[in-house]
């Protein structure tokens, strides 16, 4: 009698197809996956008090941004790189120096958070905080200033 | 001459550890993937001071041509009309969420009396803590 010889089943799992589901899965990740910007300066707004802290226009520094992106600062214009240094001793004097930003409605977004930007580095550049910043809005220049 | 059998030698590539390779990236991936809430396309300012964003803030964002969209930070952003309409959004997120965080991504060249106007409305909708969301400030040299 003639058996026919049994065929060698093997006994591995197959596994050579799990690369390309595993590629095309990385591939899918690759495409869609966007490293959005997820960092920027904080900016803590004053809350509604009682009793409004009034600050004096003549004791404050008043940096004013052009529509052009030029900085005068306290009546005089000047360099982004020059601020700190102007600020330097009066801060010294008064820790708690009011420093406000006002630019013009016509000036671009990116000069006021460049000024921003170069105030909250003070520390690392003259040792001394700015510890009151103030961005006042339009509204509040009409209601509260004039 | 005792002369051995020349043995045929399989040509098989590897590939038991490639799916090892290729899940560990996926599960990369997949950690580091984050939902993106506002799409839109805007050059940001770019600065020194960066405090990382809460992840489920609030997106306000503006693009270069002024148009503003809204987004609560757990749905896509959406286009609203103007400021007023920004006060609204913004009523409603803090009165869900007293402590919500508010992300603005502006395009560093829109006039400054949009911005100015956004920034109005969340402080009158009693916002406490805003982002000016920006990106690295390029190094002299690089």
């Amino acid at each position: 009698m003639k058996l026919s010889r049994e065929s060698k089943i093997s006994d591995e799992i197959p596994t050579s197809s799990m690369a390309d589901i595993a590629f095309l899965l990385i591939i899918y990740f690759m495409i869609t996956t966007t490293f959005a910007a997820t960092q920027g300066l904080d900016f803590q707004l004053p809350q509604d008090q009682d009793e409004t802290p009034q600050v004096e226009k003549e004791e404050s520094v008043l940096i004013e941004i052009q529509p052009s992106g030029q900085l005068v600062v306290d009546g005089q214009p000047m360099e982004l790189d020059r601020v700190l240094e102007y600020l330097k001793p009066k801060l010294e004097r008064n820790p708690l120096k009011p420093v406000i930003i006002r630019p013009d409605p016509s000036a671009p977004y990116g000069a006021m958070v460049n000024v921003f930007d170069e105030l909250r580095q003070a520390e690392e550049k003259i040792g001394l905080q700015i510890r009151n910043i103030s961005i006042p809005t339009q509204r509040e220049i009409e209601a509260f200033w004039f | 001459m005792d002369l051995h059998a020349t043995k045929a030698r399989e040509a098989v590539i590897p590939t038991a550890t490639m799916a090892d390779i290729a899940f560990l990236l996926i599960i990369f991936f997949m950690l580091t993937m984050t939902f993106e809430v506002d799409k839109t396309r805007v050059s940001l300012p770019e600065t020194v001071v960066r405090m990382e964003v809460p992840k489920k803030a609030a997106y306000i964002s503006v693009n270069e041509a002024g148009q503003i969209k809204v987004s609560s930070g757990d749905e896509l952003s959406v286009p609203v009309a103007g400021s007023e309409d920004v006060l609204s959004f913004a009523a409603n997120v803090v009165a869900k969420d007293p402590g919500k965080e508010f992300v603005i991504k502006a395009d560093e060249d829109v006039p400054y009396r949009t911005v100015d106007g956004i920034i109005d409305a969340l402080k009158r909708a009693n916002v406490e803590v805003i982002y000016l969301l920006s990106r690295a400030e390029a190094q002299e040299g690089s």
